[in-house]
């Protein structure tokens, strides 16, 4: 369904990604794991139309993406949900869906999705007047899942949802990753949560210093070497 | 005391014009976390085709406001292409001092045009000032503050009730947030600009009518009390913008009054100096906002 290929983001001179292909089906988890710095960030951030590649392509269901402005990536389809949830921290909870939804002119169906999310999650509907940024770590990362797919994502890109949460909120936070997939939402994402994400991922990749190391399902690597090197990268010989 | 109160109602009406100066200037920082100093003479260009239909063509008031605003808006769009889109993600001093630059230019074309040090401006209300007992109220001051009062309460409802002002607030919050959500981040600077333009421009076209004259010297003297009204209020704060206005158009008077009009605008200065080192956000500034944490790079 989204199929980057050979694709080649650089900060100046310095190349953060050399060439990276790879697919994610639809209806599926696709998992990204590799250690800090290998690009995965790059990666989402370049697919979202906030960083241009170089060269290379990102196609959803054989339309080409790349050079897109980030508004039109998301009418087309692709959500992300940002690193750090990036919410909108003086706006309230309610206005931070709104805002999701900016792409989209039906209120009517607009305010029934806000209704959805709040009935998915119970906690930003008890505080939808409150200012996100008031809102503890893991609410923040609901809200900005909701956020995301307030504009009815394709594809919703996941940058590493579980960074900084505390376990019992992660747990949370990947039993709702597997419920929107189920309910037929294409998730793209990327962790350094290895163990977590090999649990709900249907297929997953290992990236390292800016190329795919690895493509397969889980089981296919033993999950010792998968951690090893999506913490660590590689060893190297010599 | 009747001087004292009579003072200060004249500074409040004179400082409602700063007020909408400030509103304009707050807008784009609020917005941009730039300064644009070119502000004031994009206003002064609207206002030099305001007094060109009014000496050609003799147009009356509702066409001389409509060609202000429309000319300030179009300077200041101009401005935003300029000095502001090129440089979005460098640094912001570049935008500042472009925007310096810009200024000297849109000053020079305003002297080419119209090379004469003065220029007539039609008055929006002649005739005798009101009496409230011992007071003097002008006619065209108390328009002035009513503009003023209706203006920001709109650019507040605009920020606050419309999907344009969700997008502003969304770019002001975070603006690489606000594109992963699909706002158009381009085209609502441009409108930022616009708007402030616009308030600008109303702001010019009251001052200038009161006046009933524009020189050369207005774009600096709007950037000046524009900018030095935002900085008391508070920057990129709206209530602190009419706040910061009032406060100096009211020292402003007892200063013009009790020292003379030589000393007022360094009374002025005085103001902005004091609110720096005891208030440094200004009387209703906002902490300084988090950077985007999407900055971070991963090499």
């Amino acid at each position: 369904m989204l199929d980057v290929s050979d694709l080649v983001t650089a900060y100046g001179k310095i190349e953060a990604l050399k060439g990276v292909t790879l697919n994610a089906e639809r209806g599926r988890i696709t998992c990204l794991l590799g250690p800090n710095g290998a690009g995965k960030t790059t990666l989402m951030m370049s697919i979202a139309g906030i960083l241009q590649p170089l060269r290379g392509s990102i196609r959803l269901e054989g339309a080409e993406l790349r050079g897109l402005t980030p508004a039109r990536i998301v009418r087309r389809g692709v959500a992300l949900v940002p690193e750090n949830r990036l919410v909108f921290p003086q706006m309230s909870v309610r206005e931070n869906l709104l805002a999701g939804a900016y792409q989209r002119n039906d209120k009517a169906e607009i305010a029934a999705d806000i209704e959805r999310m709040y009935e998915r999650f119970p906690r930003l509907r008890e505080r939808r007047e409150q200012l996100a940024g008031t809102l503890s770590g893991g609410e923040q990362q609901m809200l900005a899942v909701a956020r995301a797919l307030m504009s009815r994502p394709r594809v919703l890109l996941m940058d590493e949802p579980s960074l900084g949460l505390a376990p019992l909120v992660v747990a949370e936070i990947f039993r709702i990753v597997s419920e929107l997939n189920r309910d037929g939402t294409t998730i793209f994402l990327v962790e350094q949560n290895a163990r977590m994400a090999l649990q709900v991922a249907h297929h997953f990749y290992l990236m390292e210093q800016g190329r795919v190391t690895f493509s397969g399902t889980p089981g296919q690597l033993a999950e010792d070497e998968v951690i090893q090197r999506a913490y660590l990268g590689a060893r190297r010989a010599g | 005391m009747i001087d004292f109160v009579q003072n200060t109602i004249d500074g409040v009406m004179i400082g409602s014009s700063y007020a909408l100066l400030a509103l304009g200037f707050t807008l784009i920082f609020g917005v941009m976390r730039r300064l644009n100093l070119s502000y004031g003479p994009s206003i002064m260009i609207g206002a030099y085709l305001g007094t060109l239909v009014h000496v050609q063509f003799a147009a009356g008031p509702a066409v001389v406001v409509a060609v202000t605003v429309i000319g300030a808006v179009l300077a200041g769009v101009y401005v935003e292409r300029l000095c502001f889109a090129p440089m979005a993600t460098g640094a912001g001093i570049a935008s500042m001092v472009s925007s310096f630059a810009i200024w000297m230019q849109l000053e020079q074309a305003a002297i080419l045009v119209l090379p004469r040090h003065t220029y007539p401006f039609p008055p929006l209300a002649t005739g005798a000032p009101l009496t409230l007992g011992p007071f003097l109220l002008r006619v065209d001051h108390l328009m002035m503050l009513t503009c003023a009062l209706a203006l920001s309460a709109g650019v507040q409802l605009v920020i606050y009730r419309s999907r344009f002002g969700l997008a502003l607030r969304a770019i002001i919050n975070n603006p690489v947030a606000a594109h992963l959500v699909g706002i158009n981040v381009r085209a609502a600077i441009i409108g930022a600009f616009a708007l402030a333009s616009a308030v600008g421009g109303i702001a010019g076209y009251l001052v200038l009518a009161t006046d009933q004259q524009v020189t050369s010297m207005f774009g600096m003297w709007a950037t000046f009390k524009g900018l030095i009204a935002m900085m008391i209020g508070g920057l990129g704060s709206i209530p602190g913008a009419i706040l910061g206005g009032l406060v100096l158009g009211i020292v402003e008077a007892h200063s013009q009054w009790y020292f003379g009009p030589q000393v007022r605008d360094l009374f002025a200065y005085v103001l902005l100096f004091a609110c720096l080192v005891l208030r440094p956000g200004g009387l209703l500034g906002e902490p300084p906002p988090r950077e985007p944490a999407v900055g971070r790079r991963e090499a």
